[in-house]
C-alpha cells in the first residue's frame, strides 16, 4: 500500500461518508453542464435575437459557475468538519501536515475528477429534458433538437477541472490540523451553547421591521432608489434573527418549566439551542438565497404575464387595420391580401369593418371618436361583450379600462358635454360604458337616428377588424407573413395581437428561462445545504435516541420529535424568505403600479410544494436512519 | 531512555484544573512499565503527553534526550511514526482499510517499499497469528482480534516507546490475556520499551513495574519478582490501599 492507493481506498472504501460532498459536486457540475448544453445549442446560434440572448446566457453561465464554486468550497468544509477525529487518528499514526494536505487534495481531485464525468453523463440524460423546457418558455421558431454538445463536455470538463483544482489546493492550504488534542476528542467535546443578547434581538425586530415599512410604503421610481439600503437592512435583520433572536426565544423557552418540561419539548429544545450555533449560518444563507430565487422568479414572471396581459386586454380583436382616411386603392388591396393570407394559412376569421367618424364638438379639444350604436354593437358582438343600448335621444361614452393603468380616461367627464345636433336640440351622454371595442380610449355612442342629425364628421378612418377562436400558432404565422408584407407606418396601421404576443415573448424568453433556471437551481441547492445540516447531526441523533430509547420512548414520541426538529429545520429558513419574498414582490409592484399578487401567490405557492415534497423525502429517510439505530 | 522530568498539566477554564503536578518518572530501555490509579488521578493525561497528543503546561519529556514537543510539525509527524507506537481502547483502526492495510499505516505514511512492508505486515502477523485475518475489514473482526491487529500497527516499524492506553478495555478475559501475553512476549524478545495505563490488576501484573498515581501525583511504585501470581496480589493490596473505589478493583472486564 503506497501513500497514493492509501488515499483512493479512503475513498473508495468509505463511499457513505463521501457520498454527500460527491453529490454536491455532482450536482454542481450537471447544472452547469446542462445550461451549457442549451446556451451552446447550435439553433441558438442563427438569427437576429441571438445577440442579446448570447450575452445573457453567458452571463448566466459565468453565475452558476460562480455559484458552483462557493456550493463546492461550502459542501467541502461541511465534509472536512465531519473528520476530525479520523484526522487526529492519523496524524498520531504519523501523518505530517504536508501528507495530510496531500491525502485531502487526492481525495479531492479523485471526487472532483468523478463527479465531472459523472454530472456530465448525468447532464446528457437531463439534456433533452432541458432542451424541451427552453423550446417551450424560449420562442425561438425553430425546434432544439438533441445534438451531441462536444462544446459544453469540453467547457465544463476545464470549467471543473479548474475549480476542482483550484478548491483541493484552497482547501488543503487552509486546513489547520489544531491541536491533536481537540482533534482526537473533537466527538466528545460540545461547541458550548451560543448566547444571545437581548439589545441585538430587539435590533432584529428594529431592522426587520422598517426594512419591510420601507418597502411597502415607497411607490414608483423611489422602490429602486430605496432596494440597496432596505435590501442591507434586512439582510442584517435576517443574519441577527438566526443567530440572536432565534437563539434568545429558544432559551427563553427553556426557562419556563411549563414548556420545556412537558413531554418531549425537552429532547427537542435542549438540541436546538445547542445546533443552534452551526444551524445559524446555514438558515441565514438558505433564506438568503432562497429570498432571491423568490423574488427573482416571482418578478420575472409577474412581469411577463403583466405584459401579456395588458397586450390581450387592450388588443381585443386577432387583427385590425386601421387608415387614416378612406383611400380605396391601398384599402382594398391590402384588405384582400390580409384576407388572403388568412384563407391561406387556414386561419377562420369573423370580420367586421366601420368608418370611424369624428366630430369637432364644442369643448373638447380633439375631435371626438361618434359612432351608430348598430356599428358598435356589430363590433361588440365579435367580441362577446353585451350590445349597448342607447335612447332614441341619448348617448353613451366610451371609457377605456385597463387593469394596469386602472383609467386611461374617465368617461364621466365625456358627459358633461353637449352635442349639437342638426335639428336644433342638443345631445347629453348619460351614461359610461368601458370597453376595449373601439381601437381608441374615449367616444360617444349614439342612436342610429341621431348620428343622422350629426353632421359632417370631420375625419373618417375605416377600421377592420378579424376575430378569430383558432389556435394561436396559425394566427401568429398570418401574423409573420402579413407583418413583412404590409406597409406598416403609422397609418394604415395593421396589428396582429397574436403575433405581437409572440414577438414579446420571444423577446423576453430568455430572460425568463435564464431566470427561471437560476432560480430553481439557488431553491434546490438551498435544499441540499439544509439536508448536509441535517445529516451531519445524524449521528448525535443516533447515540441520543439510543439513549433516550432505553428510557422508554414510544415509536410515535420518537416520530414526533423527529418530525418537529427537521420541520423547524427545512421551514424556519424558507418561511423567512416567502416572507421576504412577499414584501419584496409587493414592492415591486409598487414600482409598476400594478399589483402582481396572483402571479407572487403562484409563484411561492410552487415553491413551498416542492418544499413540502422534499421535507417529506428527508423526513422519511431520516426517520429510517434513527430507527434502525435503535 | 524516557524521562519525565517535573511535568505538571493544568487545564484551563472556568474551573482551572490541575490534573498533574510535577510528575518524575525515568523508563529504561526495554522496561515494561504500568501506571494504575483511581478514574481521574491523571494517568491518562500523563500518558498523552508522552504519545505527544497533549503538552506539559510545565516540565519536560525527554525520549532519547530529545523533547519531542519543541519539535516542528513535519518532524513531529516523523516522531511519531518512527519512535511511537500507540494502542487504544477502542482500537481506533481504520475502518476504510484491511487489516494489513491498517498495519502498514505507519510505514505507508513514511514511504517504505511496498515488498519491505508487505514483508514485515507478514511477520508480525505471524507472531500475532493474525495472518488469517489480514485481508478482513475492522468490522469483520472480533475485538480480540482488532487489539491485536492494533498491537501489530503499533509494532510494525519497531518503535522505540510502545504506549498502550487500557488495551485490554474493551477486551473479554481470554482475549485481555492473549493480548497481554502477546505484549509481553514483545518486550521480552524485541526489547521495545513499553508503557501501559491500566484499570485492570490483571493486565498490570505482567508489567515489570507498576506506578500507581493519586490526584495527579506519583502515590508509589511496586517491582514485578518473579511470580507474577504474587505481583498481582501486591498490586491488589497497593490499590486498596491507594483508596480506589471498589470499581478499581473489579475491574471493566464484563
Amino acid at each position: 500500500m503506497t501513500f497514493r492507493q492509501f488515499a483512493f481506498n479512503n475513498v473508495f472504501r468509505n463511499k457513505r461518508l463521501y457520498a454527500a460532498y460527491f453529490l454536491s459536486s455532482l450536482f454542481s457540475v450537471m447544472v452547469f453542464f446542462t445550461f451549457a448544453v442549451f446556451a451552446f445549442h447550435p439553433a441558438l446560434g442563427q438569427g437576429a435575437v441571438v445577440q442579446s440572448v448570447s450575452i445573457a446566457l453567458t452571463t448566466a453561465e459565468g453565475i452558476i459557475f460562480a455559484f458552483a464554486f462557493f456550493y463546492v468550497l461550502y459542501s467541502m468544509g461541511a465534509f472536512l468538519k465531519t473528520r476530525k477525529n479520523e484526522f487526529g487518528l492519523l496524524i498520531m499514526q504519523g501523518m505530517s501536515p504536508i501528507q495530510l494536505r496531500l491525502m485531502v487534495f487526492l481525495e479531492n481531485l479523485l471526487i472532483g475528477f468523478f463527479a465531472t464525468i459523472g454530472g456530465i453523463g448525468l447532464g446528457l440524460v437531463f439534456a433533452k429534458l432541458i432542451l424541451l423546457i427552453a423550446e417551450n418558455v424560449l420562442i425561438i421558431g425553430t425546434d432544439l433538437d438533441f445534438y451531441m454538445p462536444v462544446k459544453a463536455i469540453v467547457l465544463t470538463f476545464a470549467a471543473f477541472a479548474l475549480l476542482f483544482l483550484f478548491i483541493s489546493f484552497f482547501t488543503a492550504a487552509i486546513l489547520r490540523s489544531g491541536k491533536l488534542i481537540d482533534l482526537m476528542k473533537s466527538k466528545k467535546q460540545s461547541k458550548g451553547e451560543p448566547k444571545a443578547s437581548k439589545w441585538l434581538a430587539l435590533l432584529v425586530v428594529l431592522l426587520i421591521g422598517s426594512g419591510y415599512a420601507v418597502a411597502l410604503r415607497v411607490e414608483g421610481v423611489y422602490v429602486a432608489a430605496a432596494l440597496v439600503p432596505v435590501v442591507i437592512v434586512v439582510v442584517a435583520g435576517t443574519y441577527f434573527l438566526f443567530t440572536q433572536l432565534s437563539v434568545f426565544i429558544i432559551r427563553r423557552l427553556k426557562e419556563k418549566p411549563s414548556v420545556f418540561w412537558k413531554k418531549t419539548n425537552m429532547l427537542l429544545f435542549s438540541d436546538l439551542s445547542f445546533r443552534m450555533k452551526d444551524n445559524a449560518r446555514t438558515f441565514f444563507m438558505v433564506a438568503i438565497v432562497s429570498t432571491v430565487a423568490f423574488s427573482a422568479i416571482g418578478t420575472l414572471y409577474g412581469f411577463k404575464s403583466l405584459l401579456n396581459s395588458a397586450i390581450k386586454e387592450e388588443n381585443a380583436y386577432s387583427i385590425t387595420y386601421t387608415l387614416s382616411e378612406k383611400n380605396t386603392e391601398i384599402e382594398q388591396q391590402e384588405v384582400s391580401k390580409i384576407n388572403e393570407v388568412l384563407a391561406d394559412k387556414g386561419v377562420e376569421a369573423r370580420d367586421e369593418h366601420m368608418l370611424l367618424t369624428y366630430f369637432q364638438v364644442e369643448g373638447n379639444k380633439d375631435p371626438l371618436l361618434i359612432v351608430k350604436v348598430s356599428d358598435f354593437n356589430r363590433f361588440a358582438a365579435m367580441i362577446g361583450q353585451k350590445p349597448a343600448v342607447v335612447s332614441a335621444n341619448g348617448a353613451a361614452a366610451i371609457e377605456y379600462t385597463n387593469e394596469m393603468f386602472e383609467a386611461y380616461e374617465s368617461g364621466e367627464e365625456l358627459t358633461d358635454l353637449r352635442i349639437p345636433l342638426l335639428s336644433g336640440g342638443s345631445l347629453k351622454p348619460n351614461q359610461v360604458i368601458k370597453t376595449h371595442t373601439m381601437p381608441v380610449s374615449r367616444g360617444l355612442i349614439v342612436s342610429d337616428s341621431i348620428f343622422e342629425q350629426l353632421g359632417k364628421p370631420v375625419q373618417s378612418e375605416p377600421f377592420y377588424a378579424w376575430m378569430s377562436d383558432d389556435s394561436a400558432e396559425k394566427l401568429v404565422e398570418a401574423g409573420k407573413v402579413l407583418s413583412e408584407e404590409l406597409q406598416n407606418g403609422e397609418q394604415p396601421y395593421f396589428f396582429a395581437s397574436d403575433f405581437a404576443l409572440y414577438i414579446l415573448n420571444a423577446g423576453y424568453g430568455p430572460t425568463l428561462f435564464v431566470g427561471l433556471f437560476i432560480g430553481m437551481v439557488f431553491f434546490i441547492s438551498a435544499g441540499s445545504i439544509l439536508y448536509f445540516r441535517l445529516y451531519s447531526d445524524l449521528d448525535e441523533d443516533k447515540e441520543k435516541f439510543k439513549a433516550v430509547a432505553k428510557m422508554g420512548l414510544t415509536e410515535q414520541e420518537l416520530k414526533r420529535v423527529l418530525n418537529q426538529q427537521i420541520a423547524l429545520l427545512f421551514f424556519s429558513p424558507i418561511v423567512v424568505a416567502l416572507i421576504h419574498g412577499v414584501v419584496a414582490l409587493t414592492a415591486l409592484s409598487n414600482m409598476f403600479y400594478q399589483p402582481f399578487f396572483v402571479e407572487c401567490i403562484y409563484v411561492l405557492l410552487i415553491f413551498t410544494t416542492i418544499q413540502i415534497i422534499y421535507f417529506f423525502i428527508v423526513r422519511y429517510f431520516y426517520i429510517k436512519q434513527i430507527k434502525s439505530a435503535l | 531512555m524516557l524521562n519525565v522530568k517535573g511535568v505538571s498539566k493544568t487545564y484551563e477554564g472556568k474551573v482551572s484544573y490541575r490534573a498533574l503536578t510535577d510528575i518524575q518518572l525515568t523508563i529504561e530501555e526495554g522496561e515494561f512499565v504500568g501506571v494504575m490509579g483511581p478514574s481521574g488521578s491523571g494517568k491518562t493525561t500523563l500518558l498523552n503527553m508522552i504519545a505527544t497528543i497533549d503538552e506539559p503546561t510545565t516540565g519536560e519529556i525527554l525520549l532519547n534526550g530529545q523533547n519531542p514537543h519543541q519539535l516542528k510539525k513535519n518532524d513531529l509527524a516523523k516522531f511519531r511514526r518512527r519512535e511511537l507506537g500507540f494502542v487504544f481502547q477502542d482500537f481506533n483502526l481504520l475502518h476504510t482499510l484491511t487489516v494489513e492495510e491498517n498495519m502498514v499505516l505507519p510505514l505507508t505514511l513514511d514511504g517504505e517499499k511496498v515488498s519491505e512492508m508487505k514483508k514485515k505486515a507478514a511477520t508480525i502477523a505471524e507472531q500475532l497469528g493474525i495472518t488469517e485475518i489480514m485481508n478482513k475489514r475492522t468490522y469483520e473482526i472480533s475485538g480480540g482480534q482488532a487489539q491485536r491487529a492494533a498491537v501489530a500497527r503499533a509494532m510494525i516499524h519497531s518503535p522505540s516507546l510502545l504506549l498502550a492506553d487500557e488495551p485490554t478495555g474493551n477486551l473479554d478475559s481470554k482475549s485481555s490475556k492473549a493480548v497481554m501475553e502477546m505484549l509481553e512476549e514483545i518486550n521480552r524478545t524485541k526489547k521495545t520499551t513499553m508503557m501501559l495505563v491500566t484499570h485492570d490488576p490483571q493486565a498490570a501484573s505482567y508489567c515489570q513495574r507498576v506506578i500507581f498515581i493519586r490526584d495527579g501525583k506519583l502515590y508509589t511504585e511496586i517491582h514485578r519478582g518473579d511470580n507474577r501470581q504474587a505481583f498481582f496480589q501486591k498490586i491488589i493490596d497497593t490499590l486498596s490501599l491507594l483508596g480506589g473505589d471498589a470499581h478499581d478493583l473489579s475491574s471493566i472486564r464484563v
